[in-house]
């Protein structure tokens, strides 16, 4: 114990990307000569995370949110920096590490199509040499979290996308790794099913103290299962902590949710309308001068229900990526 | 040990999964009769007109056919289905999660997907090289019968490494489907002893694409044709591609960069 499960230094991966201009005449000049443009996918981030610890990465499409897993999971080799997990360096590929961590892409299947899962799974006992007992009992425990019943011997085919998401998770948990990087593991899920993978990765998590990097759109995914958050965007980390002091530290306003007695005031003096739904209105006001709107809206109206509040984290998320590029 | 146990596992499963299509087998059957059937017809031909074929005889000709379907149907079932996979998984990432399992990634490649049914060709060429065999004079002696059987394992060892060299490409190229799809054509060369067609093409046959190499030597080992030098050469060979094959797969792999998310 006392060792990180993740430690990233100064990490940067650089892609070269070719590059032309659209039409034949630049197609075929391209086939002769190449030109290449540096695509910083991760500009040299940093962090850490602790054993058995869930952390939530966020961030627009091609933050580099997919190109740190990869590295994590020894897929791709770092242009520069540093990475160890569970004290091992990833691109190594060696054996005892690979048989420690797990990787799930949401938009990636790993099992065989035209196989049931069941038969997957067996080949990656092999894969992982899982003793049978200890199969047995990590299948059995799955298939009851997952609520699997008789997905595992269709043909992974004949699966729906949500169920077959959940086999996925099953082929990968199998080997009880002790690190898991998941990218996007509900996408395109239902909210049902969303829900309950959502549950048992925080099950899985407790059960068995995994440390858990999660990649997701859906924010839902993330204030469910991650108290710590860390957010990227164009290969660097804009924010890295506690999902609550995100909202609170970041955010210079709060959101004023007003019920009036008669209807149809006029609110806009006090604050930024967001929105108004019959008596009901919800006013944006700087933070600092919350306490003054809020007495005053007391003193002038009779109101029937306040409720001061963060705003929503996505509005934060978007504040903050606001702030950090500059406009166009 | 654990390679053979995981072959095994592999080759279960895919069993397990072609067993649902007994069509195939009729359909492979009649397929890998009629190009036999076709190859003993040319031959029957040739020496029709003809008592010799370069110094090749009837029945030595009939090993080479025999060893060229044997080695065919390995290519179809085996070696040809893995190396395609592959490419697929290059081209569109799910070669990710190969590289994520504890278990050495060249290996797994070459040992998943199997054309259960296509080995009907390496039975079929079995027959028709035994009937060749039977028909010599002297008939091959037990030394034969062993350089034959090495042989024939350098020239597997050769073309699995020839084209997933090929294949290995991929990590730069991404799209070489064509490279691979184009040694079809190139195989059909092996069908006759490499000996007989003119210098260069023999060379090209030899050291380019060495699939006249390969299907010639087993032949020769059979019909007692072969020098030791050549089995030590094709030994060479064999250990050759198989270091530069690995160089390449694992420079390949450290090219490998996914196709994005």
């Amino acid at each position: 114990m006392g060792e990180l499960a993740v430690h990233v230094a100064h990490l940067r991966r650089i892609f070269k990307v070719p590059e032309r201009e659209a039409g034949l005449r630049e197609s075929v000049r391209s086939l002769f000569h190449r030109r290449y443009r540096e695509v910083r996918a991760v500009d040299g981030i940093s962090f850490d995370i602790e054993p058995g610890e869930v952390v939530g990465f966020l961030g627009p499409n091609g933050a580099g949110k997919t190109t740190t897993l990869k590295m994590l999971s020894g897929l791709l080799h770092p242009t520069d920096g540093e990475v160890r997990v569970l004290g091992e360096t990833p691109a190594r590929r060696r054996r005892e590490y690979l048989r420690r961590m797990s990787l799930v892409m949401g938009n990636r299947n790993q099992l065989q199509w035209d196989i049931p899962a069941a038969d997957s799974f067996e080949l990656n006992r092999a894969i992982y040499q899982v003793p049978w007992p200890e199969f047995r009992r990590t299948r059995d425990e799955l298939v009851e979290l997952l609520d699997l019943g008789d997905l595992v011997t269709k043909p992974v085919r004949n699966l729906s996308l949500g169920e077959r998401m959940k086999v996925e998770l099953a082929a990968a948990l199998l080997h009880r790794p002790a690190v898991l990087f998941l990218d996007e593991p509900t996408l395109g899920l239902d909210i049902t099913m969303q829900k309950r993978i959502r549950t048992f990765i925080a099950e899985y998590n407790v059960r068995h103290s995994a440390s858990v990097l999660l990649t997701s759109h859906y924010m839902a995914d993330v204030e469910a299962l991650c108290q710590r958050v860390i957010i990227i965007d164009r290969g660097r980390i804009l924010f890295d902590g506690d999902l609550a002091t995100l909202a609170t530290s970041l955010a210079a306003y709060k959101e004023l949710d007003v019920t009036l007695a008669g209807s149809g005031a006029d609110l806009s003096g006090y604050g930024e309308v967001r929105s108004r739904d019959g008596d009901r209105v919800t006013l944006r006001v700087p933070k600092a001068q919350t306490p003054l709107v809020t007495a005053r809206l007391l003193a002038d109206h009779t109101v029937l229900d306040l409720t001061v509040e963060d705003p929503p984290i996505e509005d934060v998320i978007e504040l903050l990526f606001a702030a950090a590029r500059p406009p166009a | 040990m654990r390679t053979l146990r995981l072959i095994a596992l592999h080759l279960r499963v895919v069993a397990m999964y072609e067993m649902q299509y007994r069509v195939n087998f009729f359909l492979q059957l009649f397929q890998s009769l009629l190009a036999t059937g076709t190859g003993l017809v040319v031959l029957a031909l040739v020496y029709g007109q003809v008592d010799e074929l370069n110094g090749w005889s009837r029945p030595e000709l009939l090993v080479v056919l025999g060893v060229f379907t044997v080695l065919g149907g390995l290519v179809q079932a085996v070696i040809k289905p893995n190396v395609v996979q592959f490419m697929e998984e290059v081209a569109d990432g799910t070669l990710d999660y190969v590289l994520a399992k504890p278990v050495d990634a060249q290996l797994l490649v070459s040992i998943r997907a199997v054309r259960f049914w296509q080995a009907v060709d390496i039975l079929v060429g079995a027959i028709v090289m035994s009937v060749g065999a039977a028909q010599l004079r002297p008939g091959p002696g037990l030394l034969a019968v062993l350089g034959f059987l090495a042989a024939l394992g350098f020239a597997a060892v050769i073309v699995y490494c020839f084209l997933l060299l090929l294949a290995t490409t991929a990590f730069w190229f991404v799209r070489v489907d064509t490279f691979v799809e184009s040694f079809d054509g190139i195989y059909q060369a092996g069908r006759w002893p490499v000996g007989i067609y003119p210098s260069w093409l023999r060379i090209g046959l030899t050291a380019v694409v060495p699939v006249g190499f390969a299907v010639t030597v087993p032949a020769q080992a059979l019909t007692g044709q072969l020098s030791w030098p050549t089995l030590a050469g094709a030994a060479a060979l064999a250990g050759t591609l198989a270091i530069v094959t690995r160089v390449c797969w694992r420079l390949g792999l450290r090219h490998y960069s996914g196709a994005s998310s």
